[in-house]
């Protein structure tokens, strides 16, 4: 629900991205929010709340605002690709992965 | 525990300031800079976006490779280089210059990798990691450094914690004159466009064609070489003639161009060593590569009594393990950028760094 939508930014769009534990949401949030956005027509809100009824924050919350659709869309698709390496290398590099396939060679 | 006491220190370095993406691991061991210190690549893996011939690659799309690519690369280097992730003391990664997409995407991965695993990050200036490994692979003393690639040419010399530009090119980069000249013949990209015209030039030289010389001082002008190297490319495919009244070929372009270009950095380059007093000359960056440049700057340095240092492809086409290099040092006397802090920058101008690690 928009609660103070700046006239000129009329087009909003808000992604809830649920992540395995707050660790990892926290880690997304962290690197993620760092870029600032490119055009001065997209706003952008990041941060970290819990699933409802629970405690942990484990959900990357994003919000967008833009000028046009355009602009929002433009915007939200180069975070989305940006998301998606962050899992990537959560998926394939975290310590605990990375210890399990160092074993396995050992071992192996 | 005080980094610089630590017996073996390893960095991990992420590079991807143009179409290049590199992933490297490094170790030093002994006092940083003393005569004992030493710098062993235990890792250094690439892949580059190569686009199709008469194309350049574009922000977006390398952007897009660096991404597909980052995490298959990085487990490679953790493999080949045998380390743990409790043996890396940090991650380093490439602020600037560069194209700002394909930095960014490179910088979350980083950023990602420092968080997961505990590490703290450095941010590098991409022309200071050549220069860095260009000086720890041939060893050079005190040279005047040439630094040129795709994205930057420089004459620079170290003095007093700064390596500092005594001349550079007004407009664009000696390579990027050189790969946009080779869209005009379209030749291949694969594995670089100036590797391509490098092996077409060693096929010409019947000819040299006029091209204007544009030397400025200590300073030097690509891109009206360019224009009119365009220029004879349009006429020679129209079937004009050479200046003696006979065709002449894409090879006699290449030959030409080369000839030009790299007499203008061979001059530019003696200029400093004459200002600094220096006799050495390390060559870094992609057009390092260049054997002709090598050649012709080696006959320069000859005749002042001095050398030529350049590295191979490994070191010295865009790589990560320079960025691991750079960033060690760096970290070996303290220097942190925190994660709030980790953006990148297209404008990153080389003397903005302060070499704390050199006395």
């Amino acid at each position: 629900m928009p609660t103070d939508v700046p006239v000129e930014f009329p087009c909003a769009l808000t992604l809830n991205v649920p992540f395995p534990d707050a660790r990892l949401a926290s880690v997304a949030l962290q690197a993620l929010r760092v870029d600032k956005e490119l055009s001065s027509l997209v706003v952008r809100d990041l941060s970290t709340i819990a699933e409802e009824g629970l405690s942990e924050q484990t959900v990357l919350r994003v919000e967008y605002k833009a000028a046009t659709n355009r602009m929002l869309r433009v915007a939200v698709n180069s975070f989305l690709e940006s998301l998606a390496l962050v899992m990537e290398v959560m998926e394939v590099l975290d310590h605990d992965v990375v210890e399990a396939w160092q074993g396995q060679e050992e071992r192996g | 525990m005080d980094i610089s006491t630590k017996k073996r220190r390893i960095a991990l370095g992420c590079e991807g300031s143009a179409n290049k993406l590199g992933i490297g691991v490094i170790l030093h061991t002994g006092d940083p800079g003393s005569a004992s210190s030493t710098s062993t690549v235990l890792s250094n893996v690439r892949h580059t976006f190569v686009s199709p011939p008469g194309t350049g690659f574009l922000p977006k799309d390398t952007a897009q490779h660096h991404r597909a690519f980052f995490v298959r690369l990085a487990r490679r280097a953790l493999a080949e280089a045998g380390v743990r992730v409790a043996d890396i003391d940090c991650i380093c990664y490439t602020r600037g210059p560069g194209m700002g997409a394909p930095l960014t995407s490179v910088a979350v991965a980083a950023r990602t990798l420092a968080l997961l695993w505990g590490k703290e990050l450095v941010a590098v200036n991409h022309c200071v990691g050549h220069i860095e490994m260009g000086r720890a692979i041939t060893g050079a003393d005190h040279p005047v450094v040439l630094y040129v690639s795709g994205g930057n040419t420089q004459v620079i010399a170290y003095a007093e914690q700064r390596y500092r530009i005594f001349g550079e090119t007004l407009d664009i980069a000696v390579g990027n004159c050189l790969d946009r000249f080779a869209r005009a013949l379209q030749i291949s990209n694969d594995p670089a466009p100036g590797y391509n015209i490098e092996q077409l030039a060693k096929q010409g030289g019947r000819v040299l064609l006029d091209l204007p010389y544009a030397v400025k001082g200590m300073d030097c002008s690509f891109s009206g070489i360019l224009t009119r190297a365009e220029e004879l490319a349009a006429h020679m495919k129209a079937g004009g003639k050479g200046p003696d009244g006979e065709p002449f070929t894409a090879a006699d372009l290449c030959f030409s161009l080369q000839e030009t270009v790299f007499a203008m950095l061979v001059e530019i380059t003696e200029r400093a060593m004459a200002h600094v007093g220096s006799t050495q000359v390390l060559i870094v960056g992609g057009v390092g590569c260049n054997e002709r440049l090598q050649e012709m700057m080696g006959a320069m340095a000859a005749d002042r009594g001095g050398s030529v240092y350049a590295t191979d492809e490994r070191f010295c086409i865009d790589n990560g393990i320079m960025i691991a290099h750079a960033g060690l040092l760096a970290y070996e006397t303290g220097f942190r950028t925190p994660i709030e802090e980790s953006t990148c920058t297209q404008r990153f101008r080389t003397d903005e760094v302060l070499v704390k690690w050199r006395r």
